[in-house]
């Protein structure tokens, strides 16, 4: 069972029961922000025959996301999750968690709108240049990768040094291409949990580039990320109604 | 020792003066993201001064994250190399915390003991750390767990202790008198007293002792693996770490024209351990962990001598699940 339990600094971690006996350990409150989903993709995880989660809303749609990815397939898995009423809801199946997710669906924090608000009002030059700027504080840590549940490939581009496409040290030119990179790959896929910018070492809102590519790509696809399990993925679904005709 | 005090007053127009000395002074800056860092300032007015502990520790003053260690060129009569150390500024790091000068003295074991480190050994001997005692820690912090305390002295230059309107000035190294000796007249000799009433208050989470005399026998322990299973294996704890030390020698250019760099690594990546071949004696995160927690409390003590953790709580402070150090070691050396 995947969920969380109390830290020291009023913290909540994740905690892994094996037995009934530790379940009292668990806790559910609003700081149990982080997404759980992502230990999932873990070795450990994923030799148990059985797995419970404890989700928060993030954790649920990236659960839709995952399914839609068809990377969940083999997990027998127990979701579970607290409404807003203090109720314990445990989903049968993955169209009961769709239905839930769908009426519970997140809006962006107000101070995410305000943050994106303030970049899309800049100039390019200026969006250019706050980038710039954050990107160069980054030590290449990757803990923005080490937390997203979308980032599941067993070896990452920045990984590769046959031939080398990202640079190993951290500078801003090597930076910028790594986290450009990476929001690439992440573009209508991320499920918005802004994990990767909260954890950040050294604070770069990292989560704010693929929160606006998916306001771009739900604005011209009508695509919601960790929506549905059959929506399939955006950039690379043709319909024969699509309006562009290049594939044809 | 020598024993020196100052008026708080004073204090801007001291550390303007070690600007004005021409030396470069890193000191803990609040950034718009509401953390602190160590970073080079021009004016006491950028410098942060409530603080609990920085977001990183300043050993990349002597031990940077990305190092040039040579530039290489190809010329019509060879190969051209060009060493990168001749111009390394002196250095003044302002405003550490206790625990992390300690950390200093671990660096300067282990890149200096064996196989002398002529990049560090160069930059170390241009750096005065002048650290402040804490008169404030939170629930991470336990230095007081490693033989440490928020008024400890060990590899600092210079300590001050604020107490009150004065500041308890503890001289400590010929560096700390070179840099006291800046603004001789702002200072006034003083005498030796207790610093405890003005320093924060930490409880002991275990015994060092104990602890170093269990975890010898600790490998094998189930423990690891629900202590490990929330690590996601990111660097973060490795590269905030003010001990750790672990890097990755890089080339960067063309067959032309090129550097050859040293960069921070970090035993929580999945790769650290990879061999050319393709083999990974370390497959999971447990084994990483593991290392990580034992190269702290067990191997830096026999290789060095020393236990390499000072008790800052960075990791604790930076990790994404928040795993807590000190909560792991009781718990595999129950």
């Amino acid at each position: 069972m995947i969920g969380f339990k109390n830290a020291i600094n009023k913290l909540a971690i994740p905690c892994f029961i094996n037995d009934a006996s530790q379940v009292e350990q668990l806790i559910y409150t609003p700081e149990c922000k982080g997404n759980l989903s992502v230990y999932l993709h873990k070795t450990e995880v994923k030799q148990a025959k059985k797995v419970g989660i404890l989700a928060n809303i993030s954790t649920l749609r990236s659960l839709i996301q995952l399914t839609s990815e068809n990377q969940l397939n083999d997990i027998e898995k127990t979701v579970i999750t607290i409404n807003a009423q203090d109720e314990v809801v445990v989903f049968e199946n993955m169209e009961k968690l769709e239905e839930y997710v769908q009426a519970n669906f997140p809006e962006y924090t107000e101070e995410d709108k305000k943050l994106l608000e303030q970049l899309n009002n800049m100039t390019r030059e200026q969006r250019w240049q706050y980038w710039t700027e954050q990107f160069s504080a980054c030590i290449k840590c990757y803990a923005c990768r080490a937390v997203c549940p979308m980032c599941y490939c067993s070896s990452c581009t920045v990984e590769c040094n046959q031939p080398q496409w990202i640079k190993v040290s951290s500078e801003t030119t090597g930076n910028l291409e790594w986290l450009t990179m990476r929001a690439m790959h992440l573009a209508g896929r991320c499920i918005n949990c802004g994990e990767c910018g909260r954890i950040c070492p050294v604070g770069i809102p990292v989560h704010l580039l693929t929160a606006q590519m998916n306001l771009d790509i739900e604005k011209e696809f009508g695509a919601k990320t960790g929506f549905s399990c059959k929506s399939g993925y955006a950039l690379n679904t043709f319909k024969p109604e699509d309006k562009e005709q290049f594939i044809q | 020792m020598e024993i020196k005090n100052i008026k708080q007053t004073q204090i801007p127009a001291f550390f303007d003066q070690l600007i004005q000395s021409g030396k470069v002074v890193i000191a803990p800056v609040l950034k718009k993201s509401g953390k602190v860092f160590f970073e080079p300032v021009q004016s006491y007015n950028q410098v942060a001064t409530d603080y609990i502990q920085t977001g990183f520790s300043a050993k990349s003053v002597v031990f940077p994250k990305v190092e040039v260690l040579f530039s290489f060129k190809k010329t019509e009569d060879g190969i051209e190399i060009q060493d990168s150390i001749a111009n390394i500024p002196e250095t003044i790091v302002w405003g550490l915390r206790p625990c992390d000068g300690s950390a200093f003295n671990y660096m300067t074991e282990f890149f200096l003991k064996e196989n002398p480190d002529t990049y560090y050994a160069a930059r170390k001997a241009k750096t005065t750390l002048i650290a402040i005692s804490c008169a404030k820690a939170d629930d991470a912090c336990f230095c007081t767990s490693v033989g440490l305390n928020p008024g400890s002295t060990a590899g600092s230059d210079v300590l001050l202790t604020l107490m009150g309107e004065d500041v308890y000035v503890e001289v400590l190294t010929e560096k700390g008198k070179a840099a006291i000796g800046i603004s001789a007249s702002l200072f006034t000799n003083g005498n030796e007293k207790s610093k405890d009433d003005y320093l924060a208050k930490i409880n002991t989470k275990f015994s060092l002792s104990e602890i170093e005399e269990r975890i010898k026998t600790a490998y094998d322990r189930a423990e690891w693996k629900n202590e490990s299973m929330g690590c996601f294996g990111c660097g973060a704890c490795a590269f905030a770490c003010p001990t750790c030390t672990c890097f990755d020698i890089q080339d960067e250019g063309t067959q032309n024209k090129g550097q050859r760099l040293r960069c921070w690594d970090a035993c929580g990546f999945g790769q650290f351990t990879k061999h050319a071949s393709g083999h990974n004696p370390k497959t999971n995160q447990t084994e990483r962990r593991r290392q990580r927690l034992m190269h702290k409390f067990k191997y830096s003590v026999e290789n060095l001598g020393i236990v390499s953790c000072v008790g800052c709580g960075r990791c604790i402070r930076v990790c994404p699940a928040h795993l807590n150090i000190f909560e792991n070691i009781l718990n595999v050396t129950k």
